[in-house]
């Protein structure tokens, strides 16, 4: 063994010493970090969950994305563009190729809410909530492929491994409930573990992941209450008995990390392994939805052959931001529609309108929608021009996406794509700005929420990023 | 034996048939017969409802030439010549029960007629085609300058200030980097962890208590001779090739299901698993591995196990994610090809190819074209992967049979059994050839009274959901049937390549739609690749796979070698000299060294590929033989250690961690079983007839032959970032969540691992403190402190203690026991055990 001469300086061995369980382990990531930990003052170093306080007054505390993955169609839902369908079957001039006509949109449009804000048939319910949707029509990203859009969306990066945009809210503002993980996400796709990650941020900050791949508690929950937490209970051992093993186990981390000396990804083991033994609590309950009302499951489509799936999650995700989950990802795939448009455009959109009016109204009447800030967004959007005659290709270059809640302006439409809703012209919002102010409405800045790492400050929106103002309610 | 027999080939899809020859070069004749006979018909019967200027029914346009050729979702219509391969002639004369066209009445008999002499005499269209031709934006002699597409150079060797430190020349590389950025490597580590740390790197598997003492003993002798040996030891293991052979698995998408919304089964995937395993222990030249997994079927071979074995490494090709519901054949095909430039460019060249389907690639100089001059050698194969057309899978297709049966056949079937499937089958048979009549007569009744001339009585129209699930029964038993022999023993089948019997040359397809073809390009490769001029050119009778592979493992591809190089390096020391090893590209990482990628690329080629060779090389370096020690300064330089400041401390794998589970409590078994679950259930969609349990049925062989389903992988596998077979992967994610610590804490198997090392404990020794040294020696690969010693012989009383009162009745031997056990699955839970140093 070398002899300690680095060891960071003081009372790191008293803490780790002082702490038997619970929070406050992670104390040492800020030792080893104390530059950037200086930076954050807001935060009591020996918790990095704690609740801490934002930059400045928070309009948002709470985050429900809605990730759309697949980029849906802006043209068909969102984006009324009655240009486009005057120019139907016209060459599309934004095609390389000329033979790429237009394709108006199938569907018609109308005006809802006392905002009369435009949304296509395809979307009845979620329409009735038009006057709570602040709709973002002058998005773009860098990258049409799926994957690195994915990415991109959700760190910013499309290049490197960076921290998401749950693990930056997490690491911003903590947490409000110890007994599970600040950042949930239920039924990630498989594998894009990065889209969740807390790369260089501590391991604690990354998102925990519920009914992962279709297998377990996933396609075929049907019918009852409970969806299933693998491995949520000990079949052998009572609480203290598992409290004495747990105990153990953790001494024996905390040996390896003092002769490490510095080991995030331990530090996040014992962590990972607190939260896990308080959860076992928690979560079978919060994943039960049997103390929910027949009027509360109708509301989501839970039970309905569509809507079940996505329901469930909508309603989960309710539940999580009410026990004071800082960050909820739900995923609802299949949007890549290049083909068969017409078919399947109305199938996704028929799963998801009643689930995300249903959880937008629930949190309406829970006084919940005020301070929690739903996202709904692809990876980008969809072009004006038809692919193959019943679909259409990926669009970087203007799409629309939309928040909810959390302090936004409602029944309000920012910026613009041109006529045909090729590309972003007004209110342009690149991912770096659309991250800004989602930061923003959680009150945090984003040029002030930094990493040290490798030398440098990192930020969630790297060099960029401008918050749009004019969307704040 | 030299000669390629054709092999067993039931069934082949329709493909991309494009007419070879030019619009203009038709006769006058042909052109007169056209006009004449032909396209009145087609204006009179067929335009109504296929034709780009009024409606496309099934995507298919009649009113053009390359309509008319390329088909629609079906397939070709026409195929020159070839009656029995134009689906226009089967539906004229409704000849198949489920196309017969038009779809109210027969066309008159003169007019079917002229279609056949029409058909057979090459059907000759003088329409002509007016797509545009796609043209490349992109300066490829330009694109040459970036440093990966250019040939790797010998380095000088740098010069070191710190002389004594590098052990070999890799060393020099690495400490001229760390010098000049002010830092410095680590000392060397300790015996144990050295063993520790390089038997797992090597063969995923801890070393005995008795292997380390007998290291240990040897090291104080001469380390660098006992450390040799060991590497030479592990590296001829079995072991190697289930370790490493995992690390290709990974990077060639290896499952044994289509993904996707079926889902359903490979049987037969499991062969490529074993071949990768065995080329690895054999230590396969690298070049001759990639040659066979591309080309083996084409290659020359010695003999018949030769050939088998080139035949199972095709199945790389064959292994990829599948759309199987897809209704257009030829949107299937594009997708299959796609797949396969998608997995051959990033696995062997880190490049992504497949972003050039649609239109150049963005950030690379790989322009459409050159995505379709390699589309053009796919497309000239035909990729055998099986499964059954039944239900909604509508793209089944059949396997090839292997020139060597299995020694014990997968699956036997009895002579009662086969005679009751017979039996089922005819039974299918009959009432699927009854709903079929039932439905055509009702059609006909139907149009009959739309036209007025209807009469009395009505015919039940046949349930259509009904259709397909007779249908889908009888596809079925037959191919349960074909896929026995006539003792009723499993076929020795593979998932694999083979020619079409002529090659075809790709059409671009305008923004990559099946539906838009534009020019033809030949077959060839990436002009970016500065060796592309020399290589030789696909041949005109095959199909260019011979020659593409033979190009991807030229000396002169700058690419292949550092790849390799790369992936092989990374999984030594945790991130690779490329940080992203399957894109070597524009959106990719530069290299942190890249005098020592190319010094270790033409090293590897100049060591006749040989993957044993370079490892060995590596673990003898000073670099890897570092300790793990942390430096605050080095850290705050270089966090990342992407300059190898130290060696990483690296998690294990899940399938380390779960074989590494069972080794410690004496219960992992050893042994390679045969086929795999998969095998036993055959075929079978996920989730229908494969219930997800099946999957999990505990086994106690090593985790690379567990079930690799896709989106379905085994718990201990998914929980823990084990790749995913829907792509080509790059490196295991690292993720510590909390449902990790809850399998490690209440998982049965987890448990069961904890108490079967508790027995051995009380087998093998006889004191409370023996037991702990053995279990630290078993476990940890060191001996307790004797603080940790004490702590853990008081846990276990304490804990025994406190079971005693919760469980009153229980006896005194069983607390023991449990505390033993619950102590035995915390180290197996302890961070201690999940890292490597």
């Amino acid at each position: 063994m070398n002899p300690p001469s680095d060891l960071p300086p003081v009372s790191r061995r008293a803490t780790l010493k002082s702490i038997s369980s619970g929070f406050g382990y992670l104390a040492f990531a800020a030792m080893a970090h104390e530059q950037a930990q200086a930076e954050t003052e807001a935060a009591p170093v020996n918790n990095p969950l704690a609740p801490k306080k934002p930059h400045f007054k928070a309009r948002a505390k709470r985050v429900i994305f809605l990730s759309m993955r697949g980029a849906p169609s802006h043209l068909d839902t969102f984006d009324y563009k009655p240009q486009l369908k005057k120019d139907d079957g016209k060459p599309g001039k934004y095609a390389r190729l000329r033979s790429n006509k237009l394709l108006g949109s199938p569907w018609s449009f109308a005006r809802h809410g006392q905002s009369g804000l435009w949304v296509s048939e395809l979307l009845p319910e979620l329409a009735g909530h038009a006057d709570d949707l602040c709709v973002l029509h002058g998005m773009h990203t860098d990258v049409p492929n799926h994957p690195q859009a994915q990415t991109q969306m959700h760190t910013g990066s499309f290049q490197f491994v960076r921290p998401s945009l749950g693990a930056w809210s997490l690491y911003g503002l903590g947490t409000e409930n110890a007994d599970l993980p600040g950042f949930v996400a239920l039924n990630p796709p498989t594998g894009n573990a990065q889209q969740f990650g807390s790369a260089f941020l501590p391991a604690i900050y990354q998102g925990a992941r519920f009914g992962s791949s279709q297998r377990r508690s996933g396609r075929r929950a049907r019918g009852g209450g409970r969806s299933a937490v693998p491995n949520i209970s000990n079949p052998r051992l009572n609480r203290d008995l598992q409290r004495r093993q747990l105990d153990f186990v953790q001494e024996l981390n905390r040996g390896q990390l003092e002769r490490d000396r510095y080991q995030p990804e331990i530090e996040g083991m014992i962590e990972s392994y607190e939260l896990a033994f308080r959860m076992q609590d928690e979560l079978p309950e919060l994943m039960d939805l049997a103390d929910e009302s027949q009027e509360t499951l109708d509301l989501y489509g839970v039970n309905g052959r569509e809507t079940d799936r996505f329901g469930r999650q909508c309603l989960l995700a309710r539940r999580f931001s009410e026990a004071g989950v800082r960050f909820v990802e739900l995923t609802h795939g299949n949007w890549d529609h290049h083909r068969n448009l017409t078919t399947d455009l109305p199938a996704r959109c028929q799963e998801i309108d009643r689930p995300i009016a249903g959880l937008l109204t629930d949190l309406q009447r829970r006084d919940l929608l005020n301070d929690t800030l739903v996202i709904w967004a692809g990876e980008f959007g969809r072009t004006p021009h038809g692919q193959g005659g019943d679909g259409r290709d990926h669009n970087n270059k203007g799409y629309t996406t939309w928040m909810a809640g959390g302090g936004d302006k409602g029944g309000f439409r920012y910026g613009a794509a041109d006529p045909h809703g090729y590309e972003a012209v007004e209110g342009k919002m690149h991912i770096h700005d659309w991250h800004a102010t989602i930061l923003h409405l959680l009150g945090l800045d984003h040029e002030q929420l930094t990493f040290r790492h490798a030398g440098r400050d990192f930020r969630l929106t790297d060099v960029h990023g401008q918050v749009a103002s004019e969307i704040l309610g | 034996m030299n000669i390629r027999l054709p092999l067993a080939v039931c069934m082949l899809t329709m493909m991309t048939a494009f007419g070879e020859e030019d619009a203009s070069a038709v006769t006058a004749e042909g052109r007169q017969f056209f006009e004449s006979k032909i396209r009145p018909v087609l204006a009179e019967f067929c335009y109504q409802c296929h034709s780009s200027e009024e409606k496309i029914r099934g995507g298919l346009v009649l009113n053009t030439r390359e309509g008319m050729r390329h088909g629609g979702d079906s397939g070709s219509a026409v195929v020159p010549g070839e009656l029995e391969s134009s689906l226009l002639w089967k539906a004229v004369t409704w000849s198949d029960s489920e196309l017969e066209m038009p779809p109210k009445q027969k066309l008159p008999a003169n007019a079917i007629e002229d279609i056949r002499r029409w058909i057979l005499m090459g059907a000759p269209d003088p329409r002509v085609v007016d797509a545009e031709p796609v043209l490349t934006e992109i300066d490829v002699e330009v694109g040459r300058d970036f440093w990966s597409f250019k040939n790797p150079v010998k380095p000088k060797l740098p010069t070191v200030r710190n002389r004594s430190w590098p052990t070999s020349k890799i060393d020099r590389f690495v400490l001229a980097k760390l010098e000049s950025n002010r830092l410095k490597p680590s000392v060397s580590t300790g015996s144990e962890k050295l063993l520790r740390r390089v038997s797992i790197d090597l063969t995923g598997l801890l070393p005995s208590p008795k292997e380390i003492e007998e290291f240990v003993a040897a090291w104080k002798g001469d380390p660098s001779a006992a450390y040799r040996q060991k590497v030479d030891e592990l590296l001829e293991s079995k072991h190697f090739g289930e370790r490493w052979g995992r690390h290709w698995l990974d990077v060639a998408r290896f499952a044994e299901s289509s993904g996707k919304d079926l889902n359903v089964t490979f049987p037969h995937a499991w062969r490529y698993r074993d071949y990768v395993i065995d080329a690895f222990n054999d230590d396969k030249p690298y070049d001759e591995f990639i040659r066979e997994q591309i080309a083996g079927d084409l290659l020359p071979m010695k003999d018949d196990e030769d050939w088998q074995e080139n035949l199972i490494a095709t199945g790389f090709l064959a292994m990829g994610p599948k759309g199987l519901n897809e209704r257009n054949p030829r949107q299937f095909a594009m997708d299959l090809v796609d797949e396969q430039i998608d997995a051959t460019s990033q696995a062997i060249l880190g490049l992504t190819i497949a972003c050039a389907r649609c239109h150049d690639h963005k950030f690379d100089p790989i322009p459409t074209v050159d995505y379709y001059a390699i589309a053009g050698i796919f497309q000239s194969s035909v990729t055998h992967f099986g499964t059954v057309r039944a239900g909604t899978n509508r793209r089944a297709n059949n396997l090839l049979e292997l020139p060597i049966a299995d020694e014990e056949p997968v699956k036997s079937y009895s002579g009662r059994e086969i005679a009751a499937i017979k039996t089922r089958l005819k039974e299918a048979e009959q009432s699927f050839a009854e709903a079929v009549q039932a439905n055509r007569r009702q059609r006909v009744q139907q149009a009959m009274r739309q036209n007025g001339r209807a009469n009395g009585s009505t015919v039940a129209p046949a349930n259509p959901l009904n259709l397909l699930r007779l249908r889908s029964t009888v596809a079925q038993l037959r191919a349960r049937l074909e896929g026995m022999d006539e003792n009723g023993d499993a076929k020795s089948l593979v998932m694999g390549m083979q020619d079409r019997r002529r090659p075809v040359e790709a059409n671009v397809l305008i923004r990559g739609e099946v539906d838009k073809p534009a020019q033809k390009v030949p077959r060839g490769f990436l002009q970016v690749l500065p060796h592309t001029h020399s290589a030789t050119a696909p041949s005109r009778d095959e199909s260019g796979r011979m020659e593409f592979a033979q190009w991807l493992t030229s000396k002169d591809n700058p690419l292949t070698a550092r790849v390799m190089v790369n992936r092989i390096w990374q999984q030594l020391f945790g991130r690779g000299l490329v940080a992203s090893a399957n894109d070597f590209g524009a959106t990719g990482q530069a290299p942190t060294h890249p005098e020592l990628l190319d010094y270790l690329a033409i090293r590897f080629m100049e060591e006749d590929w040989s993957i044993k060779t370079l490892i060995r090389e590596l673990v003898a370096t000073r670099t890897y033989r570092q300790s793990s020690a942390f430096d605050r300064l080095a850290h705050t330089k270089d966090p990342d250690n992407a300059l190898l400041w130290r060696m990483p401390p690296r998690r294990l794998d899940a399938e380390a961690l779960r074989d590494n589970m069972l080794l410690v409590g004496g219960r992992l078994d050893r042994d390679r079983p045969q086929g795999s679950l998969v095998a036993e259930v055959g075929d079978a969609a996920y989730g229908r007839q494969l219930r997800p349990e099946r999957l999990e049925r505990a086994v106690e062989y090593r985790s690379v032959y567990l079930p690799r389903v896709r989106d379905a992988l085994p718990e201990s596998l998914d929980l823990f970032d084990a790749a995913d077979p829907n792509r080509v992967s790059a490196i295991r994610e690292i993720t510590n969540v909390p449902g990790q610590a809850l399998y490690l804490m209440n998982n049965p198997f987890v448990i069961a691992q904890g108490e079967a090392l508790a027995r051995r404990l009380f087998r093998e020794a006889e004191s409370a403190e023996e037991r702990v040294s053995l279990a630290y020696a078993i476990v940890y690969g060191r001996s307790p402190s004797r603080e940790e010693r004490a702590s853990a012989i008081n846990y276990v009383r304490q804990f025994a203690r406190a079971a005693r009162e919760f469980r009153d009745r229980r006896s005194r031997r069983d607390t023991a026991f449990l505390a033993m056990a619950t102590f035995s699955q915390s180290l197996l839970a302890s961070a201690e055990f999940c890292y490597v140093n």
